[in-house]
């Protein structure tokens, strides 16, 4: 490949735009939300028409998200590399399916790995492993050192996150935390908890309304 | 304006536990309210910061090469000519002896088609697996690229990669590119951990000229990890020999904490 073919190549990637610089002295990169949405959208864009880059590029944003994701619920490293590798393949086909219109590429990303690691657990028929896992601990400890958020948001924003989920009153956080990580349909729900099923739902629907509240305007 | 029966299927929908029937009627009621889909998407905030709150785990670093191969453009398979199911489909038996031996020699040119195939597809296949192979010097070869464009000068430059001294984020990985005629340079990394606000990263030249690394500053990454930078020293740097990053208090000190040495390369 020739000098000048590289070169229009390497323009594709943004970490190396060649943006005129004002002054030599330390000029970072402003952390911008609106920045990354709509590089990832770009990028799920981009990866739908073949761009492997692309790919590459959106693998290295999300895949410790969910990873994460894929090991809490399967509680299983090995699994959880399965999954993140299924989840993966199913982007490079389907990322024409994304719509930004209907949430974040990171919000996404970790729903499809969500539900992999939720097919999964089905397919192996260990949910009763699982709800007694989710049961016995919450999916989201009231301490935790580090979490995934802080790969998207940094350290303080991730606090904030964190602090925003474990003040929700614990039934509307028991019930949504059920529902994201255990696999339980909202029967199960229900039974699990012995509250009936319409409670559940309003339940469900109060806390992520709060939690929407809270973090909208911070993330 | 939605009703507080289809904000509780959006929510249900966001954690994903509609039923398999419940999913498809609020996907069809969906596509046809952009209301709803506006709900949807503010709910899907908190849906993705709950995913995010549990423990971070990283994935192994050898699974990001085994799925970027596994994505690799789709091998053009080569489809052999059909055969005829038989002799008596397209030759009557009563075709004289010389035709038959025709048809013979057809089955060896056959044959020697489908080797030819074979060795084909074999090679493609090593050409795959060595395109594969070559996609990680190909990124530090971007990186160098790059190099050459922002400066627009060969001569004279100083390129190093930086490898991460963190046992527990072996992805950080940075570039130092020198320009010792117009004492600056360019830095870029990735996938370093951000800092608390009262900690920087510090940027140090290595030059035998001086007993000491030179600071070449201080910096922070975004939330990716992720930072370009363009950097001057204090002191005349003759030949920088390496870089080096370290960890430190905010503001950066005059000579490095070695023990909280990040990145280091040359």
């Amino acid at each position: 490949m020739s000098l000048c073919a590289q070169t229009v190549f390497v323009r594709a990637l943004p970490i190396f735009d060649a943006r005129p610089a004002g002054n030599f002295l330390f000029l970072t990169k402003p952390v911008n939300e609106l920045e990354a949405q709509d590089r990832d959208t770009e990028l799920l864009r981009l990866i739908a028409g073949g761009d492997r880059l692309a790919f590459a590029e959106f693998y290295d944003r999300h895949s410790t998200l969910m990873f994460s994701v894929a090991a809490k619920i399967l509680n299983d490293a090995g699994e959880a590399e399965d999954v993140l590798q299924e989840t993966f393949v199913q982007i490079w086909e389907k990322a024409a399916k994304f719509d930004p219109k209907l949430g974040k590429a990171a919000s996404w990303a970790a729903i499809l790995a969500r539900n992999r690691a939720i097919d999964r657990i089905r397919a192996s028929q260990r949910r009763s492993r699982l709800a007694e896992a989710a049961g016995a601990a919450h999916a989201i400890a009231a301490e935790v050192s580090e979490s995934a958020n802080e790969t998207l948001y940094g350290h303080d924003k991730a606090k904030f996150v964190h602090s925003a989920i474990v003040e929700l009153p614990e039934e509307q956080r028991q019930a949504i935390e059920l529902a994201y990580f255990s696999g339980l349909t909202q029967d199960e729900i229900s039974k699990k908890l012995n509250t009936p099923l319409g409670t559940i739902k309003a339940r469900i629907r109060r806390g992520l309304l709060k939690l929407r509240d809270q973090l909208e305007g911070v993330l | 304006m939605i009703d507080e029966r289809m904000e509780e299927q959006a929510a249900l929908h966001v954690l994903g536990v509609l039923s398999d029937t419940e999913a498809y009627e609020f996907k069809k009621a969906m596509k046809a309210d952009p209301e709803l889909q506006a709900c949807v998407a503010r709910l899907s905030v908190a849906t993705g910061a709950l995913a995010g709150s549990v423990p971070i785990a990283e994935p192994p670093l050898r699974l990001r090469a085994k799925i970027l191969a596994q994505v690799a453009p789709v091998q053009k398979t080569i489809s052999l000519p059909e055969r005829k199911s038989g002799f008596s489909l397209w030759l009557p038996w009563s075709l004289t002896t010389g035709l038959a031996l025709l048809c013979v020699l057809f089955f060896a040119q056959d044959s020697r088609l489908r080797q030819t195939i074979s060795e084909q597809e074999k090679q493609i296949n090593n050409l795959n697996s060595l395109a594969q192979s070559l996609s990680a010097a190909t990124n530090n070869l971007q990186q160098t690229v790059l190099a050459l464009q922002e400066t627009n000068q060969i001569g004279n430059l100083r390129i190093a990669m930086l490898n991460s001294m963190l046992t527990d984020l072996p992805k950080a990985v940075a570039v130092g590119l020198w320009d010792k005629d117009q004492q600056r340079g360019v830095f870029v990394v990735q996938n370093l951990r951000p800092l608390p606000a009262d900690r920087d990263y510090q940027l140090w030249v290595i030059d035998p000229k001086y007993p000491t690394p030179v600071s070449a500053g201080v910096f922070q990454v975004d939330v990716q990890g992720n930072v370009r930078i363009q950097f001057k020293t204090d002191k005349l740097i003759e030949s920088a020999n390496r870089f080096a990053v370290t960890e430190e208090p905010k503001g950066g000190l005059p000579t490095p904490t070695l023990k909280n040495l990040v990145l280091i390369g040359g």
